[in-house]
């Protein structure tokens, strides 16, 4: 059954749809907000969102926009308890210092940059960086999507992606795990 | 906190008839608030102690309509379904208070209070036929979607 059908069916008022929905997207929303927060004000945070759909729902226009509308609720969330590190100048962009670093979805050419070492490493990211690496790279959303959830261009999610890619490679190589 | 901790949590916000109690005291508030104005509004020489009885009466009624109102907007928000069947309630005791009204302001001459409470019954018609074209719209898309 596809999100879009389970949006609907909850937004006419069948509760198992709402139970399905919540356990299709539970995980992914805990993973996003786990990695962008402590785990003691993640379950907190998550909480507050699920509530935050249950109050927002009969208003979603388009039930099949309900992955960015729903992690751009979680966005709020984590960015109104990072405030401080959101308010810190975003670094220099970095797009120039990196050739050839275009975006592929499931091409990452880097070594380094496989899944566990993205799940590993990237707690150590400055947020911006943070949110859309794992946004999409441990989330596998969309450019498009991640630009939607950050309310931001699809550039700048591309020059995001980019800086995180190379911070990590600079901090995996540092430890020795470089090809 | 895994997702069936999440479902058993909000179960109780996703309870259909916990929203329609809701709404139905907010009626209920509101019904009692208008026939008690109503009266108020419609009686010359009311002893001081009866009005501040009105007042109190009126007051806690429309208290409750707030209440409602808050927990509908702010908590709470209707779903499809919940949205018809708090119509069909909402017009049914627009209907009867409305009737009740007009009995009262008709007899003692006042017919703008009359039709202020036809105004109510039409509001509420115009409500319920609206949260029923939100409600036949969402069932065609998920006959669309093949559900």
């Amino acid at each position: 059954m596809t999100d879009e059908l389970l949006v609907v069916r909850a937004q006419l008022g069948e509760r198992n749809a709402f139970a399905d929905l919540v356990r299709a997207w539970h995980d992914p929303l805990t993973s996003y907000v786990r990695r962008m927060l402590d785990a003691e004000r993640a379950d907190d945070v998550v909480q507050e969102v699920w509530l935050a759909v249950v109050r927002g729902l009969p208003r979603l226009r388009d039930p099949a926009r309900f992955p960015p509308w729903l992690f751009s609720i979680a966005r709020r969330a984590v960015t109104d308890r990072l405030r401080e590190e959101y308010a810190r100048p975003e670094a220099a962009h970095p797009a120039r210092s990196e050739p050839g670093g275009e975006v592929r979805a499931g091409a990452v050419d880097d070594a380094v940059l496989d899944r566990a070492a993205v799940v590993a490493g990237v707690a150590a990211l400055p947020v911006r960086e943070r949110e859309v690496v794992i946004l999409f790279y441990l989330l596998d959303l969309s450019l498009e999507t991640c630009a939607e959830i950050c309310g931001i261009p699809v550039g700048t999610v591309k020059s995001r992606l980019s800086r995180g890619r190379r911070m990590l490679r600079t901090e995996f190589t540092e430890k020795g795990f470089a090809r | 906190m895994n997702a069936e901790d999440v479902v058993s949590r909000l179960d109780r916000r996703l309870s259909l008839r916990r929203r329609v109690a809701t709404v139905a005291v907010a009626l209920a508030g509101g019904a009692v608030a208008a026939v008690v104005l109503a009266l108020w509004a419609t009686e010359p020489h009311l002893p001081a102690r009866t009005q501040v009885a009105f007042g109190v009466i009126a007051g806690g009624g429309l208290g409750w309509v707030g209440y409602g109102v808050w927990v509908v907007r702010r908590r709470t928000p209707l779903l499809a379904l919940d949205r018809v069947v708090a119509g069909w309630l909402a017009l049914a005791v627009s209907t009867v208070v409305g009737v009740v009204v007009g009995v009262i302001a008709v007899s003692r001459g006042r017919w703008e209070l009359a039709l202020v409470g036809a105004a109510f019954v039409l509001v509420a018609a115009v409500n319920l036929g609206r949260a029923r074209a939100h409600r036949a719209a969402l069932l065609r898309r998920k006959r669309e979607l093949g559900g």
